[in-house]
């Protein structure tokens, strides 16, 4: 079984011959490919090799566009902070309110360099590895635009304080969100991962969520033409499921570091693929044993589910994680499928 | 039968109703000194309110914790506009340094501590994001401050707290010049606050302002002639 049908098999509840699995590893290519990290958040062949690198030495069975939500920040003019060791990170806000940035441009998903970068990352994929890797194209929902635009705080105050200056502004947002969305799946993405962090009841109220969050996150997802991977964002998740269950073209959930597989499944349901529960930056504090340990323990908890990826999930696989980690995560589904690494 | 001002207002807080909560306060206020609402009604509700947010399960909300923040903003803005007009000053506890580490651009959180912390009679100095450790503590030297708070979301940034634990360690002021730290990671993996030489974290903004008092109290005792630090 190669990576697609292996996927395709965990889709449709069918057998595999080993565990899929997934490495959150965007930042750790570069570590692989020795390559800069300003070069690697800014030129689309060098970061593809980064992810061609990642398949060849852990052999995962999804690769991802960059892990870097910035960019879209920096189409609406965001400025941004590169690190030697870290992805960037938004260190200027393009505008400073909500009712501010209804009067910015929506970028041009064919023509802005920084989106032109991330599409182009999935169309030498894609070409890459046609019918032999599935491709992710990673962005966020509209909800989660705008902390990258005004700052959370910003946000907050039109969701909380100027609901009709909010609504306006997701409404803005959705169309350059399912453009950007249609634009990855033209280019080979074969799913596409977002957060809707700004739909979570950790971070907004039942309120928020109920009359304007979740409404907008129907509607944009209802109009994708391909699958979504719904990602955690960095909060708990299975609590919520019952929530963001049945959201349109969701064809897996990513749990957050430790949460428990089977509570998930059981809130779902048969049907969509669970995915988790390795914390992904704190990887680089264990030893391969731990991650074994860890492996082993997400195993257990799904039991005899079929509809499961084995990932790491939270922020980016930090790049001085020991690759003898990550192998243990590739050792662990193997030995988990009777097959060798 | 008498009004329960303090159930009304945290029914407030918790519902993220910042115009609600304020309504409560001004019924509260009238016929009432209004520079009594933070000792007898704000900082008494917030105290039960930041247990709860601690907890994590009392479906508190970063958007509730920041709308409770807002409300302690309007209560102060009321106070300070009142001592103006009245030509007073407001009892001050004392300077505090804050800011978001090295390389950490999140300012939400530190925002929400400075707020509460203003409330409770702080006089905040905000530096703001990407601070170096060496500003912190120049700052702090320069105000007289005795904790530093030092904000840090991911992993990666907080690492940076280490620097400044360095640095206070560096210029000999170990003990006398508190490190208090928080973010998201701190509350996830409590452990970091020791490793990464913090001396003291708080469960939720709300309760910062008691772990800033406590920590400034453990600075002062360890500056005393008989708290062994000096020569």
């Amino acid at each position: 079984m190669n990576s697609f049908e292996r996927i395709l098999a965990t889709l449709q509840n069918q057998p595999t011959d080993r565990p899929p699995f997934f490495l959150n590893a965007s930042l750790y290519g570069a570590r692989l490919t020795g390559a800069s990290l300003d070069d690697h958040y800014t030129q689309a062949a060098l970061y593809a090799e980064g992810q061609m690198a990642i398949r060849d030495v852990f052999s995962p069975d999804l690769l991802t566009s960059p892990f870097l939500v910035p960019a879209i920040g920096e189409a609406f003019g965001s400025s941004r902070r590169d690190h030697p060791r870290q992805a960037p990170n938004i260190s200027g806000f393009a505008a400073q309110s909500a009712e501010a940035m209804l009067k910015l441009p929506l970028p041009d998903v064919d023509s802005h360099p920084r989106l032109v970068y991330l599409r182009e990352t999935i169309r030498i994929l894609a070409a890459k590895y046609a019918g032999e890797v599935p491709i992710i194209g990673v962005l966020v929902s509209p909800l989660d635009i705008p902390p990258l635009v005004i700052g959370l705080e910003a946000w907050l105050d039109a969701l909380l304080f100027e609901p009709a200056v909010a609504q306006a502004l997701l409404d803005r947002l959705t169309p350059f969100f399912v453009a950007l969305a249609e634009a990855m799946f033209s280019d080979g993405a074969t799913a596409v991962a977002l957060t809707a962090n700004l739909a979570n009841k950790d971070i907004v109220t039942p309120d928020v969520a109920h009359t304007l969050t979740l409404p907008c996150l129907r509607t944009a997802l209802a109009e994708l033409p391909g699958l979504v991977i719904f990602h955690h964002g960095g909060c708990p998740l299975v609590d919520q499921l019952v929530r963001f269950k049945g959201l349109p073209n969701v064809a897996a959930y990513v749990l957050d570091a430790g949460e428990n597989l089977g509570a998930a499944r059981q809130a779902l349901g048969p049907g969509p693929v669970v995915m988790g529960n390795l914390n992904g930056p704190g990887l680089s504090d264990l030893q391969p044993g731990d991650v074994q340990a860890l492996c082993d323990r997400a195993f257990a908890q799904r039991g005899e589910d079929r509809q499961f990826i084995l990932s790491t999930c939270g922020a980016d696989i930090q790049i001085d994680t020991p690759p003898e980690c990550l192998a243990a995560i590739t050792e662990a589904v193997c030995r988990a499928g009777g097959v060798e690494a | 039968m008498d009004r329960n001002y303090s159930q009304d207002l945290l029914i407030a807080i918790e519902r993220a109703d910042r115009a609600g909560a304020n309504a409560v306060i001004q019924a509260w206020a009238a016929g009432r000194d209004f520079r009594q609402v933070v000792p007898e009604l704000l900082a008494p509700v917030l105290e039960t309110f930041g247990k709860v947010w601690a907890t994590g399960h009392g479906g508190v909300s970063l958007a509730t914790g920041y709308v409770a923040s807002k409300i302690a903003e309007d209560v102060l803005t009321r106070l300070l506009q009142e001592a103006k007009d009245s030509g007073s000053v407001l009892p001050v506890k004392g300077p505090v340094v804050l800011g978001n580490v090295e390389d950490d651009f999140h300012p939400l959180g530190r925002k929400m501590v400075a707020a509460f912390l203003r409330a409770d009679g702080w006089d905040v100095r905000d530096l703001g994001v990407d601070v170096s450790a060496a500003e912190f503590v120049d700052t702090a030297e320069a105000s007289g401050a005795k904790v530093i708070g030092a904000s840090a979301m991911m992993y990666t940034t907080a690492k940076n707290v280490a620097k400044i634990r360095q640095e206070i360690d560096r210029r000999g002021l170990t003990g006398k010049l508190q490190l208090a730290v928080g973010g998201a990671v701190f509350k996830l993996r409590p452990e970091l606050v020791a490793d990464f030489g913090g001396d003291g974290t708080a469960a939720s903004a709300v309760e910062a302002s008691t772990l800033f008092e406590t920590l400034r109290q453990r600075a002062l005792t360890l500056d005393s002639p008989a708290g062994g630090l000096h020569p």
